[in-house]
């Protein structure tokens, strides 16, 4: 069994106190299911946890009904995301994607910050959360920022979070008639992921998992050389899940069948 | 924070009925906790990842993998683990169902598929083939195959239904 080298933890309810103690030897905690086995893998070595579990600040799930927004902490894990009456009223696509994320006990600890920030490429909620137009606000000690979801995830396994910062809030507008979020799953991870916005005059496209980080196109309805192109110029990824063709073959079957585009 | 963080704190905790208050190093699983320092070694421990469910147990009655949570998170929880399940020499209805349904042979997946059974039985008491799969599918087992498995939890949660 792998044991962890010793580990310091800093715990607090106060966000401020948070804030103050997060850096690259500090690292942020809250479901510990990417960073634990990150740190038993060797992978990182942090001298200290932060734990995100105890702020308030963090755990809130607000429905505003005059802006038309769900703001989510970025400690609420899965299952209550995927619960929560509100969610499921007005992000229905958003709730269920988090009811499909790893297994049940992932959806017990796992967070949305976490999914977020670790960016692992083969997640569901970059996906959709970018399909969905959210915005994260950033924290640090020395103030905060506001984020689109492809200015935040901007790699694989990176994003643009300075070491001192942590995500503390993502805001998501109501999802948009016509919405619709596919993947293709044989592992714990999707080997691909589509979210989907068509309307009578627009395809918006939101391709995941397969390429190091979500892609989003909006295209002119029945624009079917601008979709090939986006199909043809994706980057995906070569991984235990498939080959880029086997990746491009699979996405451009599922947008012929689901847009009736001949591609 | 110019202090150097602590490298254990105080749990206070409730492990299958029982109070418990130890003061545990940070960097301790919850698996070593339940192993190593109270013996609970019905909790298996395999790829240590997340992904194979043989060290599930229930904390507040969600579903964690107890390989990959640390120790320190179980203050002001209620923990139970497989040896928490049976009241005397009286099994828990998936305990028994799993015999009737034959759905172990080397039995080091059980621990871990019983208290996943046991958690959404528990959530969901009228869930349907597609919800057992859906909360199933994080468990593996490399012997018996879930067919036997899928039984034993649909059989369960008819006779917890009619108790």
């Amino acid at each position: 069994m792998a044991v962890l080298p010793e580990l310091g933890l800093v715990r607090s309810g106060d966000l401020d106190d948070v804030l103050a103690a997060v850096d690259y030897d500090h690292a942020p905690f809250a479901g510990g299911t990417e960073l634990v086995p990150a740190m038993e893998l060797g992978l990182r070595r942090p001298a200290a946890i932060v734990d995100l579990k105890r702020v308030e600040a963090l755990k809130g799930i607000e429905v505003d009904a005059e802006a038309g927004t769900v703001t989510i902490g970025a400690a609420v894990t899965h299952r209550r995301l995927s619960d929560h009456a509100g969610v499921r009223e007005h992000l229905p696509t958003l709730a269920a994607a988090a009811s499909r994320v790893g297994n049940a006990r992932v959806r017990s600890t796992g967070t949305v910050g976490g999914n977020l920030c670790f960016a692992e490429p083969r997640s569901d909620l970059g996906c959709v959360l970018l399909a969905l137009g959210a915005t994260a606000e950033v924290r640090s000690a020395h103030g905060a920022r506001t984020l689109g979801i492809d200015e935040l995830i901007v790699g694989a396994f990176e994003t643009s979070l300075e070491p001192d910062e942590i995500l503390a809030t993502v805001t998501v507008p109501f999802e948009p008639p016509g919405m619709s979020y596919w993947k293709l799953q044989s592992y714990e991870r999707p080997t691909l992921g589509v979210a989907l916005v068509v309307t009578e005059d627009r395809w918006e496209i939101t391709v995941g998992a397969a390429t190091e980080r979500p892609t989003r196109i909006v295209l002119a309805a029945g624009d079917t050389a601008g979709l090939a192109d986006f199909v043809g110029g994706l980057e995906f990824s070569d991984d235990m899940t498939g080959p880029p063709d086997y990746k491009r073959s699979v996405l451009r079957a599922y947008l012929q069948r689901t847009l009736g585009a001949e591609l | 924070m110019t202090a150097p963080a602590p490298t254990s704190t105080v749990v206070r905790c409730r492990i299958n009925g029982r109070d418990v208050e130890m003061l545990v190093p940070v960097r301790l699983t919850v698996a070593e906790l339940l192993r190593d320092r109270l013996g609970l070694t019905g909790t298996k421990v395999s790829c240590e990842m997340q992904v194979c469910g043989v060290c599930t147990v229930l904390v507040d009655g969600n579903p964690v993998s107890s390989c990959a949570t640390l120790a320190c998170d179980l203050d002001g929880t209620e923990v139970l683990t497989v040896e928490g399940l049976a009241r005397g020499r009286n099994l828990h209805p998936v305990q028994e169902a799993f015999m009737d349904a034959n759905a172990l042979q080397c039995g080091f997946c059980t621990p871990g598929f019983i208290m996943m059974a046991v958690a959404l039985l528990d959530a969901h008491p009228d869930a349907d083939q597609a919800e057992v799969r859906e909360w199933m599918d994080g468990n593996l087992c490399r012997c018996t195959g879930y067919a036997p498995i899928e039984t034993a939890v649909t059989v369960a949660a008819s006779r917890m239904d009619a108790q």
